[in-house]
């Protein structure tokens, strides 16, 4: 703890709102670059969606933006992990299988895409799977390949890297401080307003997750972003079934489930056709995601325990397991909204992640701290764009943002990737 | 055979309790409810001794509540009890008339066994399934971590602090599960949708015919303090001092 943290400032170049990955990387970030950072979460830092996250990480996107995204925040992890000591990084490789020519078809356009921009792909001959997963169903299979550098990120390891390495550079944390507003003058964002009092700033980010629509909404302006339910299963270990730490995570997006080790036992979530919608303006202030808990007769968690026994046939109802639920930030095109709306000066949004904000994290805050300091960045930001359905009346309506948000995550798994929809 | 669960709605426990405005209870209007999880073991125990009889086993559950109960009545039925008795009821009842209606309901049912879960985690009183033995003038088991059934007797294990203690005992007899008897399962698909059909046979309190009498007054509830004055102290000289002098617990 620093001083500060005692006495809190009353303000710095930039306040940032939300302590989880993509608050907390854009932080560290800003504040290599020489600016004052104040870091201002509800409760504790991490404790939200990034807290219960899965955390895999497989670099094979749909486009070259994209993957190129992952590839360098990997790189942004390697470092974190010298500077930090921590290990953040689980390198598994990930195998993506398909029970369809649909499926391997689409396995096929990734692998091309991946290869043109020399990212490392085996291809895997069926036989092979089987002898690294033992514990998985693999007769049914046509088609699989191999991506060695893939894994997972370690989200509490991840949290505790960016405060480590932001507390070194001497970014300012303020926790169980909610923010009622943000303070709009003259179409600028000048601070905040807290159950702390105000602190104000040239530069405020939202970073606030499944928030960030409703701290939109009483700013004055609008995001279209939508809390999502998301639920996965992790059993323990058993005589039988024994899962190695560097067991390969998979995505089966036939059967909509992705899979990846967990202290012996395995890891399986699933992206259902129709997720639990979630309306953050009826939570309780002091609503707390780490509390959540499912129903013993909770719909989407059978389905989820069923869908992973078509992969895994060990699973069922009676495995010794315990089911994660959690909030997603879900966006209608499924990427995330980096960057200022029209609307409203010195106003950053960094949220709407859809189930990948903490791998994207690390090269986000990166693209972040860009935009604020310099107005622009080297990558290719394009499809990630904080306005890019500003001009979209349609996108202004609840009702309708929730219902194309909650479509988008049905279609995650559900739709081929690479085809035109 | 059959096999009687009683349960209880209870507010989830592992959430931020406050308590109520005026001070009687806690505050339950934010609150998610569950199945008692002592009960939910019972329930799983049941389910278990069911699946793996040679004969026909019947799971009835039961439970003491208002109309919401139904929820957690259903997921009871999902998680694979045949059928499930509501006595209805906006009241809240103590341990010793909760012992009450079940007497009627054992009555009613005669089940070989009551299996249920040694307390609610929301009053944690630990008295209802002894208070039943005694009125039914049943054997009765508590704390069980194990249980199997063999000719008309029920063998047990229960965890005390002198070790394991095995314990034989004559059915019908009520018996009371502690956490390491099982993991209860959650409902699969199929028992999710079959529970939508299973019958919830709801009676009225006032029709048992039973008096309900009141043995315990809640006068009033408080939070614990979360105010905590600590002290580091140098040496192990001082704590004594401490512990002697100020908090006078030497």
């Amino acid at each position: 703890m620093t001083s500060a943290d005692q006495s809190p400032v009353r303000g710095a170049d930039v306040i940032i709102i939300g302590g989880g990955v993509a608050g907390l990387s854009t932080a560290w970030q800003l504040k290599k670059r020489g600016l004052s950072v104040l870091v201002i979460e509800r409760q504790q830092l991490g404790n939200g969606s990034s807290g219960r996250a899965a955390g895999l990480l497989g670099q094979l996107r749909g486009t070259k933006a994209a993957t190129k995204m992952l590839m360098d925040g990997l790189q942004v992890v390697y470092d974190l992990e010298k500077q930090t000591g921590l290990e953040i990084f689980v390198q598994t490789g990930s195998i993506r299988i398909a029970e369809t020519e649909e499926r391997s078809q689409e396995i096929r356009r990734l692998v091309d895409m991946g290869r043109s921009i020399r990212f490392p792909i085996v291809d895997l001959e069926i036989d092979k799977l089987q002898e690294r997963l033992p514990y998985m169903k693999v007769d049914d299979i046509i088609d699989a390949c191999f991506c060695p550098t893939d894994g997972h990120i370690q989200p509490a390891e991840l949290v505790q890297a960016y405060v480590k390495a932001g507390r070194a550079e001497g970014v300012q944390y303020i926790t169980n401080c909610r923010v009622e507003k943000i303070l709009v003058e003259g179409g600028k964002g000048v601070g905040v307003q807290t159950a702390q009092g105000e602190f104000r700033a040239d530069f405020i980010v939202n970073s606030t997750g499944p928030w960030s629509y409703y701290l939109a909404d009483l700013s004055g302006t609008s995001l279209p972003t939508a809390a999502i339910g998301h639920y996965y299963l992790t059993t323990r270990p058993t005589d039988k079934v024994h899962v190695g730490k560097r067991s390969p995570a998979v995505r089966n997006r036939h059967h909509r489930i992705y899979s990846r080790p967990e202290s012996g036992g395995l890891i399986v979530g699933m992206y259902e056709a129709e997720p639990d919608e979630y309306n953050i303006e009826d939570l309780p202030h002091d609503f707390d995601m780490s509390l959540m808990k499912a129903a013993r007769d909770n719909y989407n968690v059978a389905l989820l325990i069923h869908q992973a026994q078509q992969r895994f046939p060990w699973i069922n109802e009676r495995t010794p397991m315990t089911i994660t639920s959690g909030i997603m930030t879900f966006t209608p095109d499924g990427k995330p909204f980096c960057g200022k709306l029209p609307d409203v000066e010195g106003l950053y949004h960094c949220a709407g992640f859809s189930g990948h904000g903490i791998v994207q994290s690390p090269a986000i805050g990166t693209i972040m701290s860009d935009l604020i300091t310099r107005g622009e960045t080297e990558y290719n930001i394009s499809e990630i764009e904080a306005d890019r359905y500003f001009e979209l009346p349609e996108l202004r309506d609840r009702v309708e943002v929730k219902a194309r948000c909650a479509d988008m995550y049905g279609r995650y798994y559900g739709q081929i990737e690479g085809q035109s929809s | 055979m059959k096999i009687l669960v009683p349960t209880k709605r209870v507010p989830d426990t592992d959430q931020k309790i406050k308590v109520s405005s005026d001070g009687t209870g806690v505050q339950t209007n934010t609150l998610p409810f569950i199945i008692n999880p002592f009960d939910a073991i019972a329930l799983e125990e049941a389910l278990r001794i069911q699946e793996g009889a040679s004969d026909e086993v019947e799971v009835i559950t039961v439970g003491i509540g208002n109309d919401e109960y139904e929820k957690e009545l259903r997921a009871g039925l999902a998680m694979g009890a045949d059928r499930a008795i509501h006595v209805s009821t906006d009241e809240l009842l103590d341990p010793w008339n909760v012992s009450k209606v079940l007497k009627v309901i054992v009555e009613k049912e005669a089940p070989d066994l009551v299996l249920m879960g040694k307390q609610a985690v929301d009053d944690d009183s630990n008295q209802a399934g002894q208070f039943l033995a005694a009125q039914l003038d049943w054997p009765q088991a508590t704390f069980i971590s194990k249980i199997e059934l063999a000719d008309s007797k029920a063998n047990v294990e229960r965890e005390t602090d002198l070790g394991i203690e095995k314990l034989s005992l004559n059915l019908p007899a009520v018996i009371t599960a502690d956490l390491r008897l099982n993991e209860p399962r959650y409902a699969s698909l199929p028992n999710i949708m079959k529970a939508k059909k299973k019958p919830i046979d709801s009676i009225p309190l006032t029709d048992l015919g039973i008096e309900i009498e009141p043995k315990i007054e809640i006068i009033s509830v408080e939070a614990p303090s979360s105010i905590r004055s600590c002290k580091k102290v140098e040496t192990v000289d001082e704590l004594l001092t401490l512990l002697r002098d100020e908090a006078k617990v030497l």
